[in-house]
């Protein structure tokens, strides 16, 4: 069962979700608003490396067809729900993908989430904005978490696929 | 918790969930398929920027489709009117549409509890394709939600046709310019 918004609400005043920053004006009636952090990364084709980049205030234009990574503002997480996180029918609108189909969050995880941002059509992207929205799941069964990988960063982060352990 | 195709079909009749027009027929196992309707809307800004209402130009999909090039991005309408007060409607595209490389929304899947209207469709196509007024290309399914529901007065409300988005008229967020 996916939580209503006022319940979410709830949750996070009984500290069985977290999100931080905290804003109640970002509920919505089954999910809650992130926002785009500050820090976004590039694929650069020359060294094979993601390269860092600084949203200035004035925004930041994307390239189509070019994937970048980038995070939330808020750290947002649960150890009783578990979560899906979107992008908001708002940047959906404007051909703005911010996840490759990896939507899910597991319960238990907790920090700033990595977005994997494709731009179909250029598009100006600020810090701060409303980008996305993250939906709060009830769990049937035993919880047994499997060891956090990317849970643990709070930055935009690459793949470790093929790294060593 | 997932509603069953039966159970959208009883709840329709219920009047707790809208799809109109409604043929028992689109009720699949989980979920209920949506028809493509004729209306499109093309974006006309060379760079769209999220704080500015967009420049664009309506379409139609003529009776002998309509060709979406790799790369191409257009808004396109459900045929139907979709939602409900009482179940969290997501929208998904066919398999058989997916298998042709075309993306019925851009990580936008989940509607809000009260919302009411045309769901805009957000197509971006991998492969060229062509698509046809009335052609079967998404789907929607009904999800149970847990708590107490406050229902949606937003800016799409009642949508008639594709909408762009109105990411213009939001209201910055204090900390932030």
């Amino acid at each position: 069962m996916i939580l209503t918004g006022a319940f979410i609400d709830e949750e996070v005043r009984a500290g069985r979700i977290v999100i931080d920053p905290y804003r109640a004006e970002a509920l919505n009636p089954n999910s809650y608003n992130y926002r785009l952090g500050e820090h976004l990364k590039q694929y650069d084709e020359h060294s094979g490396q993601f390269v860092e980049v600084h949203l200035p205030d004035d925004g930041y234009v994307l390239s189509p067809h070019r994937m970048y990574l980038g995070h939330t503002s808020e750290v947002i997480g649960s150890s009783v729900y578990a979560m899906s996180l979107i992008g908001r029918s708002s940047m959906g609108r404007l051909g703005l993908f911010l996840q490759v189909s990896a939507d899910l969050g597991h319960t238990t995880s907790c920090h700033r989430w990595t977005l994997e941002i494709v731009a179909t059509r250029p598009i100006r992207v600020y810090p701060g904005m409303v980008v996305g929205q993250v939906s709060f799941w009830r769990n049937r069964g035993e919880l047994a978490p499997t060891p956090a990988l990317y849970a643990t960063f709070n930055d935009p982060s690459e793949s470790r696929i093929g790294a060593p352990q | 918790m997932i509603l069953t195709g039966t159970e959208i079909s009883k709840q329709v009749r219920g009047g707790r969930i809208t799809v109109s027009p409604f043929d028992s027929a689109r009720c699949t196992t989980n979920s209920y398929d949506l028809a493509l309707g004729r209306r499109l809307v093309v974006y006309q800004e060379e760079v769209l920027d999220p704080r500015k209402e967009p420049a664009h130009e309506q379409r139609e999909i003529p009776d002998e489709g309509y060709l979406l090039a790799p790369g191409d991005f257009v808004l396109a309408e459900t045929a139907e009117q979709i939602g409900s007060d009482h179940y969290v409607p997501m929208i998904h595209a066919k398999s058989g549409t997916a298998r042709l490389g075309l993306f019925v929304h851009v990580t936008a899947d989940l509607i809000d509890l009260g919302f009411v209207g045309q769901s805009t469709l957000q197509l971006y196509a991998t492969l060229p394709v062509r698509i046809w007024p009335g052609m079967l290309i998404a789907q929607v399914t009904f999800w149970v939600p847990y708590g107490e529901i406050r229902l949606y007065r937003g800016k799409y409300q009642h949508a008639d046709g594709p909408q762009i988005s109105r990411s213009y008229q939001d209201q910055p967020v204090a900390g932030h310019a």
